[in-house]
């Protein structure tokens, strides 16, 4: 989607290039953060996608497209852009804010205005509420909100972040990032996101580029970055942790076991050859095959030979199939407990992670770091 | 409550300042030309010489305010666009030059370039009033905040777009800020209209003078210092509106 060929960028007066012989394939739809310290060359190489900066030599596409051949707003109107500081127009309304781009390319005002409400309704602002009232009225979130719902107003294919929550509290940061992704999730946008927070690019990113003094260090997924970081400098700027990082890049469903039924009033004993059928270690206790009562374990079922309804144990808190293994982690250690149950929708059971599930995911991604070793 | 007074241009303190002046100027000239000091007096003083030097102030000073309007703002304008911008300072600094010297003076100079008349008496407040608008506009537009340009630019507007979207509605509090100066700055400036010839209300300030009558002195005093409170209400009025 999105390709750099030998792309330097030097400054007048400067003898070093910013961004020094830079190569690079972004796919289409997906995210790709541009990470390291400042001065890295990290917005030089995301400002000249849009021509914001331009190249000193070297070729950048957009879909096939060489973009010197592109007229800069020509280029610009079908690229999204969100900066840190929001640049909403303070003298506008947030509907006049969000309708930037398509005023620019001459939409109606019905079209403008349904489309306003849709983008509105999409950041989760009520569009009653929110259509008429000027930035200063709102919270730094619901201004950066505003913000990438005016990049995403004429529905570019390509959208520029320029660190777009670092000026936000941790909180409102975390929020607004796993808003995006369910956003993103749904769009498919080819994003080109500029951060300095290593943890927002492992947590956001499908790609990481991670950039010092110009140039690629390493260029690959989160788990490999994670895993497998290019130098010291990359283990540096990932820190320590790792581990647990990468517990925080995989989800639930990633490893949770399905766990089989059993009726309130079978035996103990008939429950057991099923846990040993399926090897596990806990069952789900229904009624008449329906309604979940909650589990028995292994230890109770074998230790006591009686109906499995005198055994049952309550589930108690649950975890989400899209819950974090750090979540979970964190979970069992509150909970006190080695095992936590998956929820699925609607008060179901989707499945258990154990403890012993957790210490397996982690260490299958290490073995790839070990055995270089 | 709160949205209703947004709304509306004038506080009622405003109103109630608006009225008092009105009562002290009609008021004031009322007494004058009805219980006048003196047959002198009597014989100088009437409502129609008033309404006339009021007009005439007024002309003065709106038709200068104007021209220098018109030529400073687009040359702020003109100054703060990246091609131009390095003359900026200059431009300011030999504006700068011109306000330093005293207002009559330079009434007195554009005597000698244009004779006598009211031609004279405009030209030389339109030159005197061209700083305070030209560097207002110019603070005014450099004062956008950058990110608010560089996401405009970057959306892809127009750079004229820009200028009219976006940096002149955000300066134009401080532009009108300017022109408040200047106009209240001319009101009294164009006193000095009368002494070549250019009418106005100096004209009762230098009868009053001649004839050694206070009566007509301070009126010719006090109008000017009245339309001045009246136009620095009204333009601070405007500058409010126009802040976001």
């Amino acid at each position: 989607m999105i390709v750099f060929e030998q792309v330097i960028k030097k400054y007048n007066n400067q003898d070093k290039a910013a961004v020094d012989n830079l190569d690079l394939h972004i796919q289409k739809g997906e995210i790709c953060m541009l990470v390291g310290p400042s001065g890295c060359g990290k917005t030089t190489t995301m400002k000249m996608i849009n021509k914001l900066i331009k190249a000193t030599s070297g070729k950048i596409y957009i879909d096939g497209m060489d973009i010197d051949q592109v007229d800069p707003i020509n280029l610009r109107l079908d690229i999204g852009y969100v900066i840190q500081d929001t640049g909403l127009f303070p003298h506008m309304t947030i509907a006049d804010n969000i309708a930037t781009v398509p005023k620019e390319k001459g939409w109606s005002r019905n079209k403008i205005r349904n489309r306003v409400d849709e983008l509105l309704e999409l950041m989760d602002l009520d569009p009653e509420i929110y259509r008429d009232k000027k930035p200063k009225d709102l919270s730094g979130g619901q201004k950066q909100r505003v913000g990438v719902a005016r990049a995403l107003a004429a529905d570019p294919p390509v959208m520029l972040m320029d660190e777009p929550f670092g000026a936000l509290d941790p909180i409102t940061r975390g929020k607004l990032q796993d808003e995006f992704l369910r956003i993103q999730e749904k769009i498919g946008k080819t994003i080109v996101f500029v951060t300095h927070d290593i943890d927002e690019a492992l947590k956001m990113g499908d790609k990481i580029v991670v950039m010092r003094d110009g140039r690629v260090v390493q260029f690959g997924s989160p788990n490999e970055i994670l895993s497998n970081p290019a130098d010291e400098f990359v283990s540096e700027l990932i820190g320590g942790n790792s581990n647990l990082k990468m517990m925080n890049l995989m989800k639930c469903k990633d490893i949770m076991r399905l766990i089989p039924n059993v009726d309130s009033r079978e035996s103990s004993k008939a429950a057991l050859k099923i846990a040993n059928e399926h090897d596990v270690k806990n069952l789900l206790v229904t009624d008449h095959g329906q309604k979940l009562l909650g589990y028995v374990s292994y230890g109770s079922l074998a230790s006591n030979d009686t109906v499995v309804s005198n055994l049952i144990k309550e589930i108690g808190e649950t975890v989400t199939p899209k819950t974090t293994l750090q979540d979970v982690l964190s979970k069992m250690f509150s909970l006190g407990k080695k095992t936590v149950f998956v929820s699925g929708t609607k008060g179901t059971v989707e499945g258990i992670v154990t403890m012993d599930d957790l210490l397996k995911a982690v260490k299958d991604d290490e073995q790839i770091s070990e055995s270089d070793i | 409550m709160m949205s209703r007074s947004q709304n509306q241009i004038f506080r009622l303190k405003d109103i109630a300042l608006i009225v008092l002046i009105f009562a002290i100027g009609i008021g004031f000239s009322v007494y004058v030309v009805n219980f006048p000091q003196d047959k002198i007096v009597e014989r100088f003083m009437s409502y129609e010489k008033i309404i006339r030097s009021i007009l005439q102030h007024l002309s003065i000073v709106v038709i200068s305010s104007m021209l220098a309007i018109a030529t400073s703002v687009p040359l702020g304008l003109i100054l703060t666009r990246p091609k131009y911008k390095k003359f900026a300072k200059t431009v300011l600094g030999v504006v700068n030059i011109g306000q330093t010297i005293p207002s009559l003076a330079i009434v007195a100079l554009f005597v000698g370039l244009l004779g006598i008349g009211t031609r004279t008496a405009i030209l030389a407040l339109w030159i005197y009033s061209l700083l305070p608008i030209l560097n207002n506009t110019l603070v005014g537009i450099l004062s956008v905040e950058p990110s608010i340009i560089e996401a405009a630019k970057g959306m892809g507007m127009l750079p004229k777009r820009i200028l009219f979207k976006i940096e002149i509605p955000l300066a134009m509090p401080i532009i009108i800020a300017g022109i408040r100066t200047a106009v209240t700055i001319n009101i009294g400036t164009a006193i000095f209209a009368a002494f070549v010839g250019g009418g106005g209300l100096g004209d009762l300030i230098i009868s009053g003078n001649n004839v050694n009558r206070w009566q007509i002195l301070v009126l010719g005093a006090s109008l000017p210092a009245l339309m001045a409170l009246l136009s620095d209400i009204i333009f601070g009025a405007i500058e409010r509106k126009t802040t976001i």
